[in-house]
């Protein structure tokens, strides 16, 4: 069984989970300590002052995606 | 285990979400079909049965035959370095597939009549249109040296697939030396298609320079790689942002 979240903000739809697509392992967020988050904040200001919409990457898990800069333009509610 | 799958819906005019939710809920039944398909993680899957012998390649649906197909043009294009036939436990088009399944989510998508949407399935992005009427997506590229901040900026005028071994390990293999390896840190595609686009970024993240020489010479496709000690390459027309 697969989970499906979806997220509207506003009138943007802003993030879809779906349980899986073929992926494994999680080798970055296990190799990333809670001083990151704050960092990968302070990342993503700067990516909103670039006024990127989206970031492209080496494939991520899960797992990988909370700790991702995608992930973190979601968060803050990049336009 | 699993992976996510971003949907951004831009549009001058606002959207109605009731208009929009019927088009995104058969993109995301795209990717659960695609996925149910084609998971070499669940062994009941048509595609697992098929690495097995247990089924024929008629016996698969019709989308397994359609993806095959393309994997054998990609493979061509690539001078042989993206070869699903080669990896370790049968045949294994995941490298094409998840781009291929972005890009049909996407096509799902077009008769909302939106301005502008982005597919980023775990990093990979198909897009048509842009944020306003008056210009394309902009898209950062992770910088694989320190993966919270990027490299550079692009214009995105259809989609972008990057490979690296920086988010899970050397998951990347070499099909002429049977180990994995890369070339570089860090390989970027655009081009119109996903599937493509993430087959040839497969390809040249472990190929080098020879690939990036041929992907010049493919239409309507650019590249751009990271190398391990940071220095940047790309073909002439890679659409950095200004």
């Amino acid at each position: 069984m697969l989970s499906v979240t979806v997220t509207v903000t506003g009138s943007k739809i802003t993030k879809v989970t779906i349980g899986t697509l073929n992926d494994g392992g999680n080798f970055r967020s296990q190799s990333i300590d809670q001083m990151a988050i704050p960092q990968l904040e302070q990342q993503a200001l700067q990516a909103q002052s670039a006024s990127i919409q989206g970031v492209s990457g080496a494939s991520y898990t899960s797992a990988g995606f909370e700790l991702s800069l995608q992930d973190a333009l979601k968060t803050l509610g990049f336009k | 285990m699993g992976t996510v799958v971003t949907f951004d819906i831009y549009d001058d005019e606002g959207i109605d979400p009731g208009t929009l939710l019927p088009f995104l809920a058969k993109a995301v039944a795209t990717l659960h079909r695609v996925d149910k398909d084609f998971s070499t993680w669940k062994p009941d899957s048509p595609l697992s049965r098929l690495r097995r012998g247990e089924i024929a390649l008629g016996e698969a649906p019709i989308d397994v035959t359609e993806v095959l197909e393309n994997c054998k043009g990609a493979k061509e294009l690539s001078g042989g370095w993206f070869d699903p036939w080669r990896l370790p436990g049968g045949v294994d088009p995941t490298g094409y597939v998840k781009g291929w399944a972005a890009q049909r989510a996407l096509e799902d998508l077009v008769g909302s009549e939106v301005g502008g949407a982005m597919v980023n399935a775990a990093g990979d992005i198909a897009s048509f249109g842009g944020p306003t009427s008056d210009g394309p997506f902009r898209i950062g590229i992770v910088n694989p040296s320190s993966p919270t901040s990027l490299a550079c900026t692009v214009e995105l005028r259809g989609a972008i697939a990057t490979s690296g071994a920086y988010e899970r390990g050397e998951h990347l293999f070499n099909p002429f030396t049977d180990r994995y390896e890369t070339a570089f840190a860090s390989a970027s595609v655009t081009g119109p298609d996903l599937g493509l686009a993430d087959a040839l970024a497969t390809a040249l993240v472990v190929g080098g320079e020879e690939v990036l020489a041929l992907i010049e010479g493919v239409y309507d496709y650019e590249a751009m790689v990271i190398g391990h000690e940071g220095a940047m390459k790309w073909t002439t027309e890679f659409p950095f942002a200004t």
